[in-house]
This record gives C-alpha cells, sequence and structure tokens, in this order.
C-alpha cells in the first residue's frame, strides 16, 4: 500500500503545515524496551527538551538524518504498555498519537520499539497502533537478550506477518541502526497488513462512535475507529490538559453505550484484551521459537540475591550507604572550588565598579544568591550519576520493591521511594521525578511529603550550628556525626509521619495496587549515564537558577531598602532599619517562645527563599557585629551574641531547636514553585507551607520549652 | 457427575518456586485492564519467585512485582509440578 498523500515525505512540499517540513516521527514503545538508547543513538546531542504544554511531561525531541541527508524530527514519546491511559504520561502518548493534541502535530510516522525478548506484550502496544493506519516500522530491539535467553525471534517472518517493516536492532551496541535509518528514509512505506475483528457484540458500537468521530470530530475513518476502540472500552481514561474534548454528540453516544453495557454487566474491555492478544499469539505462532528446557538465567540468578529478604536488605544498605558517602563527601572539593570562585567572581565585580545600589544588587543579590544554588550542582550530579547508573544497571526497580514494604505502612508503594530518595539532595528535581507515580493521590502525598527529607541545602544550616553548638576541640567529630544523623533521621521520621496522616485523613484511599516490572540486569551505559546526568543537571539549573535569581533580587531588595539616614550606617544597623529588619521585629514574639530573636527572624525571612541563605545573613548580621576582628570566625561571633538582658542568644538549646525548625520548615521557594508547577494549583504550595512552617514551630515550641524547663 | 471447582488462592499465598495459572482478577476495573494489558490476565501461567508482603513473579520471561494488594487481587490455581 502507497504511503497516503497527506503525509510529509523528505523533500516534498506539505501544504497543510508550511512547506518542506521536517517530517515527523514519533517513537513508542513498552518502558524498558531500549526506546531511549534507540532515540540517543539516532539523534545523539540533538536533542530539546521541554515540556507539553499545560501538563508535566516531559517532551523529548531530536533531529536525526535520513540516508539522503535530510532532516527528521523525532519525538521519544513516553513509554506505556497500552494506549489506555493510566497516568499524566500515558495520557501524552495517546493524545498524540492521535491527534488530540492541538500542541503537537499528529506524527506522520511511527517508530514501534519493542523488545525481542519479551515480544507478545510488546506486540499489544503495537496493535493497538497499527489500528491508527498509520505508516508504522518496527525496531525489533534487545535482540541480544533474546539470543541470550535461547529465543529466536525471526524479524522476516514477523515483518510477512505485519506488513510494515521490521528491523532487529541492539540499540545498546549500535546494531541495526544504519538499516532502520534506511527504512526512515524510504519515501514510501507499506501500512499494515494487519487485519483483526473486533469481537461481534461490541461492532456496532465501534461503528456508530467511528461514524461521530468521523463526522463530529473531523477524526480520519482509520483513526476514529482506533479512538472508538480506546473509548469504549476504557472508560476511567485519563484526560490531561491541551487534549482536545469530544462534541457533545459522540459524548452523549458513548454515555449510551456505556450504559447499555453496564446493564448488561458484560466486561467488554476483558473481552478485547483477550482477543487482541489472541490476535498477538497467532502472529507470533511462527516468529518466535522458544528453547525446550531454560534454567535460570543471569538475572535470576543476580535477583536471588539482590532481592533476597536479608541479602537484599544487606546490599541495598550498602547502595545507600556509598550514595551519602558519594553525596557529602566527593562533592565537598567540588564545592569548594564553586564558592571560592563565586566569592572571587564577587570581590572581582566590586573591586571593577563604581559603589553603588547596581553593585550591591549584582553582587550581594544576583552573584550570592545564584552562586548560592549552583554551588549544590556537584551533589545534584553525584545524585543523578547514582540514580542514572541504577536505572541503567536495572537495579532501581529492585529498589522500589524491597522498599514497598515500609512505605507501604504508611500507605504509600514502592514507587514514591525513587523520588523520596533525590529528596536527600534537593526536593527539586525528587518533586519533578513524582511524575512516574501513577496515582494521582500517592504523587500528591509524595510531592507534599519529600521536602521534608533533609536537603543539601540544610547542610550548611546543620554544620553552622553544630559549630556553635559543640567546639571542635573538646567534642568528637563522631559526636557531630551522631547530631547530624539525627537530623536526618528527623527528617525522614517526619516524611514517614506525615505520608501516614495525610494517607488516613487529606488523601483517605484504600492501598493502591502497584505492579512493577523488573528489567533484566544490564552493565551500566556510562555514556547514557553520563548524558542523563548533564541533561537533569541542566534542568536543575534552569529551573532553580532562574527562580533564585528573581528571589535573591527580591531579598536584596528588602535588606537594602528604606536605606539608613546615616549613610556610614554601619551594616546591622542597614539591615535592622530595611524592610527584612522590620519584619524580623515584627515576627519576633512569634518567634520568641522558641528562642529565637529578630535577628535570628531576618536570617528565617532571608532563607525563605533558599535555606543555605541563612548562614550569609548571620554573616551579615553577627560578622559585622563582631567587625573589630575580621577573621573572627561566624561560630564565635555567633557564640558572642546575646539578649538585650545579656543571656547568650545562641545556646546548646537554641542552636538545636534552629536545627529542628530547619528540619521541618518549607524555607525554600524553588521548591514552592515547582510543587506549584506539577500540581498546576498555588493550593498545594501554601498547604505545604502551612502545614511544614506550622509543624516546626510547634515541634520547636515543645522542645525549647522542655529543655528550659528542665533547666537547659 | 459435576466436577469439584478448582481451588483458587490469591497469587501471594502461591509458594515459591510454585507455578500457578491465573483464573481471576477481582480489583478495581483499572487494575484488572493494566494486569491484562501486561498479558497477566486470564490464563497466564505465572511461576512466584519470591516474597509474601510484596511478590515477584515471572509471567512470560518477564519478571513483576505486586504489593500485596495486587497480589491478593489475582486468584491463581497451583499447577503441579510435572504440568508446568
Amino acid at each position: 500500500m502507497k504511503l497516503s498523500a497527506h503525509i510529509a515525505l523528505p523533500g516534498r512540499k506539505r501544504t497543510a503545515s508550511g512547506p518542506d517540513r521536517a517530517p515527523v516521527y514519533a517513537m513508542v514503545g513498552n518502558p524498558n524496551c531500549g526506546k531511549t538508547t534507540l532515540f540517543n543513538a539516532l539523534t545523539g546531542l540533538r536533542q530539546k527538551v521541554g515540556n507539553y504544554p499545560g501538563v508535566t511531561v516531559e517532551k523529548k525531541i531530536g533531529i536525526t538524518y535520513s540516508q539522503h541527508g535530510r532532516p527528521i524530527q523525532l519525538v521519544d514519546l513516553p513509554g506505556a504498555y497500552s494506549l489506555a491511559a493510566r497516568s499524566p504520561d500515558e495520557a501524552v502518548l495517546r493524545d498524540v498519537l492521535l491527534g488530540r493534541r492541538e500542541d503537537t502535530p499528529q506524527p506522520d510516522r511511527i517508530i514501534c520499539v519493542v523488545d525481542a525478548a519479551n515480544l507478545e506484550r510488546n506486540l499489544y502496544l503495537v496493535h493497538q497502533i497499527l489500528d491508527l493506519g498509520r505508516p508504522v516500522i518496527v525496531a525489533l530491539n534487545m535482540m541480544d537478550m533474546a539470543a541470550a535467553a535461547g529465543m529466536k525471534v525471526d524479524a522476516a517472518e514477523l515483518e510477512g506477518e505485519l506488513g510494515v517493516p521490521v528491523i532487529a536492532c541492539e540499540a545498546v551496541h549500535g546494531r541495526g541502526l544504519v538499516e532502520l535509518k534506511l527504512a526512515m528514509s524510504r519515501l514510501e512505506l507499506p501500512l499494515a497488513r494487519h487485519r483483526w475483528d473486533v469481537p461481534v457484540p461490541i461492532a456496532p458500537a465501534v461503528a456508530e462512535i467511528q461514524a461521530s468521530l468521523t463526522d463530529n470530530d473531523a477524526r480520519s475513518p482509520l483513526i476514529a475507529r482506533a479512538e472508538a476502540l480506546l473509548l469504549l472500552t476504557d472508560f476511567d481514561t485519563v484526560r490531561v490538559a491541551g487534549s482536545k474534548p469530544l462534541s457533545s454528540r459522540t459524548h452523549d453516544l458513548l454515555g449510551q453505550w456505556r450504559q447499555r453495557w453496564v446493564a448488561e454487566g458484560t466486561d467488554w474491555s476483558a473481552v478485547l484484551i483477550r482477543s487482541r492478544y489472541d490476535a498477538i499469539g497467532r502472529l507470533c505462532r511462527d516468529v518466535i521459537r522458544r528453547p525446550r528446557e531454560s534454567g535460570p538465567s543471569r538475572s535470576d540468578r543476580i535477583d536471588a540475591v539482590l532481592c533476597h529478604s536479608v541479602w537484599g536488605w544487606a546490599f541495598f544498605a550498602v547502595i545507600m550507604g556509598a550514595l551519602f558517602f558519594s553525596i557529602f563527601s566527593l562533592a565537598e572539593s567540588p564545592m569548594n572550588f564553586i564558592d571560592e570562585h563565586v566569592a572571587a567572581f564577587g570581590t572581582w565585580v566590586k573591586g571593577t565598579m563604581p559603589p553603588g545600589d547596581l553593585r550591591d544588587l549584582l553582587t550581594d543579590g544576583v552573584i550570592s544568591g545564584v552562586g548560592g544554588i549552583v554551588i549544590f550542582l556537584p551533589q545534584i550530579l553525584i545524585l543523578f550519576f547514582f540514580v542514572g547508573l541504577l536505572e541503567s544497571t536495572g537495579y532501581m526497580a529492585r529498589a522500589a520493591f524491597i522498599m514497598d514494604r515500609p512505605m507501604s505502612k504508611v500507605g504509600l508503594n514502592g514507587r514514591s521511594f525513587i523520588p523520596l530518595l533525590g529528596a536527600y539532595a534537593c526536593a527539586i528535581p525528587a518533586i519533578m521525578a513524582t511524575r512516574t507515580i501513577e496515582n494521582a493521590r500517592d504523587r500528591l502525598v509524595t510531592i507534599l511529603v519529600a521536602p521534608l527529607m533533609s536537603c543539601s541545602a540544610r547542610l550548611p544550616v546543620y554544620l553552622l550550628m553544630i559549630a556553635t553548638l559543640l567546639p571542635g576541640d573538646v567534642v568528637p567529630a563522631t559526636t557531630k556525626a551522631g547530631l547530624m544523623l539525627a537530623m536526618y533521621a528527623l527528617g525522614t521520621g517526619g516524611v514517614f509521619f506525615f505520608a501516614w496522616l495525610f494517607k488516613r485523613t487529606l488523601f483517605k484511599s484504600p492501598q493502591q495496587h502497584m505492579i512493577m516490572e523488573l528489567p533484566p540486569y544490564q552493565p551500566p551505559r556510562l555514556k547514557e549515564i553520563l548524558r542523563h546526568m548533564f541533561e537533569r543537571g541542566w534542568l536543575f539549573l534552569k529551573n532553580a537558577g532562574t527562580i533564585i535569581l528573581g528571589i535573591s533580587i527580591v531579598l536584596w531588595f528588602l535588606t537594602t531598602y528604606p536605606k539608613h539616614p546615616d549613610p556610614d550606617a554601619t551594616a546591622t544597623a542597614q539591615i535592622a532599619q530595611s524592610f527584612a529588619g522590620q519584619a524580623g521585629h515584627l515576627i519576633e514574639p512569634v518567634i520568641k517562645p522558641l528562642g529565637f530573636d529578630w535577628r535570628i527572624g531576618i536570617g528565617l525571612i532571608t532563607s525563605f527563599a533558599a535555606r543555605e541563605v541563612f548562614v550569609s545573613s548571620m554573616g551579615v548580621i553577627f560578622g559585622v557585629e563582631g567587625a573589630d576582628n575580621d577573621t573572627t570566625p561566624l561560630r564565635d561571633a555567633l557564640r558572642g551574641a546575646h539578649w538585650p538582658d545579656g543571656a547568650a542568644l545562641f545556646t546548646p538549646l537554641v542552636c538545636l531547636t534552629l536545627m529542628v525548625f530547619y528540619v521541618f520548615a518549607m524555607q525554600c521557594m524553588s521548591t514552592v514553585a515547582v510543587v506549584q508547577r506539577e500540581t498546576n494549583s498555588w493550593r498545594w504550595p501554601l498547604f505545604q507551607i502551612a502545614y511544614m512552617t506550622g509543624t516546626a514551630w510547634l515541634v520547636c515550641f515543645a522542645f525549647y520549652q522542655a529543655g528550659r524547663a528542665l533547666g537547659y | 457427575m459435576p466436577t469439584s471447582p478448582i481451588p483458587l488462592s490469591p497469587l501471594c499465598q502461591l509458594p515459591a518456586g510454585s507455578t500457578g495459572r491465573v483464573c481471576e482478577l477481582t480489583g478495581d476495573d483499572s487494575f484488572c485492564q493494566r494486569v491484562r494489558e501486561m498479558g497477566f490476565g486470564e490464563a497466564a501461567l505465572v511461576t512466584k519467585i519470591s516474597g509474601s508482603s510484596t511478590s515477584l513473579c515471572l509471567v512470560n520471561g518477564t519478571r513483576i512485582a505486586l504489593n500485596h494488594r495486587a497480589a491478593m487481587s489475582i486468584l491463581v490455581e497451583q499447577l503441579p509440578a510435572s504440568a508446568r
């Protein structure tokens, strides 16, 4: 069959969406089928990562070139088992393929990536896609894994059965890419010979909905048939922003058929899935040859240890230990490097520019604010290196499997573990990683509790308070480490407590079903891990950096204006006079019961932008107070700070209370912004600020007052 | 003479190392559809690898992890060792 006329071909003029538009290929496939590896192999570094407007689903577009050197746009669509969407990711896949999204053109051709070692299940999605009547190329990936399992998969036979090009490949080793590109370069692609009849009892409903979709929703007949099948058998489908709504006529018809079937009590969805699998079974009869007897595979043998009830936990503990060790020790040198260079750059700007507000805005606002975020980049990169390593080897799914049991105690499941793990470095990528959680309530609970995990921005505050609290020469390092660990344990305990509480109150729902595929173990692919690491690092800088830049400027304004009447006033006097200083005085009655004065109040206010700002604020406020001796470390300045009545301000109890405050309080504007974006509402970030900071106040109040009562 | 009904047990109770045939799915529609679409529907053969609260199984050559609730919703008939 010839390629239909409406499809843009390389070099051919296209009238519908502009002349000479590069043809758009969509890449689709099940999770773990090697789709992203193939996408990377085809596009190299020519990739752009964005978002589908209105939904927080990643849009990955790359450019590859045909054998004739013409550009081809390649869209990497989210992985899915079926077009029946259960998560926003899958809904975007479905909507793009069905042409339901106004922001994304319907792809001209579709590359279906399938795992040769698991062909039947992967062909289920292909079967649904062939219904669309679009030109399809099947990339039969992971042929090496199939061979390792003793299977023989006949690509030519499959091509004969389906009637579309089937290219055997191994994306990991770069095999089959030339053949795939040749197929992609073909001016004409045959349309599928695949025919299958829908079960007779639902045929009239399909015909009626199909006709309505064609007449009232401007769908082409084949797409209308495929969409009718989906609509009729996928009643609880997920809808996302950006999808074109159905016409009222189609909507009404659908309602009538649903009512009729509900009354009849027949599960047509199950019948349809079974008939598809039957068709796939017939199709694969001569395509796959399996070994008669097969012993346990390599992955089975590894799983026997790594998923073992004892050894599995031991290995998990080692991996987590290595992760923490790397984040907090390997990152130290590059962090110091960045810190020194940001400071040196600030000094250079200070020395180069004439004194004035613009110079202060650049040095104290922009450079120190953005520098404060950039400094965490090494930790973020190390975290993503580990995440990439664990994902690429297949261990990440096992970690979620192992953590499922403790997570289930608080009403979540193993899927929430991966984002929460990331939150130890930074809540922003962690919240973005919740997108893979199918259940909306579980996802929201995970987003709400993730910032309680002690992120790396809390470290400078903990370190300063521990240094103030415990003199280095008297107290052994283990005591300090123990105190630090206690703060991490408190944050983690908070995560479990609030997840438990939310799942029993606000998001009351029975425990969700979790069903998750564990991919076979594979050697790590360093190139892919590094690519993932830098891609995520850049997204982090872009997301957090831009927000922090804005907030830093606002904060600088709040600490600089109104100006002190005396131009020679000290920095402390200036801060006291500023809006931030006034706010510090204003909140003093609220924070005094926690042992904090107005100067700590300024730190609390300024560090609402980012927790680590507390340290620099304390530096400005107390460092300048002890300006007689510039070399006095900040901790000594803090130790020398007093209340007006002469009592020490930073008593051990106050230091501990401050640490506890930072464990619980929502002191991060970037996280607020990301939560707003991910939940599409201000309600949840505001709720998060209220519950976290409210908890921080209550816990600190109880802690401080109890400490006082006990004589500390 | 009527045949005796096949004894069905939830997947979480299937002993590790044994194989069963999926006979009935009892979860909500959305879960049942997902399970069927993953090739785990009625008549599929499933081998339990390990686990009691979270189960690890082998279905059509794929390792699948299920939490306790999911494993409770899948009713299987245990096959004798000779029938595998």
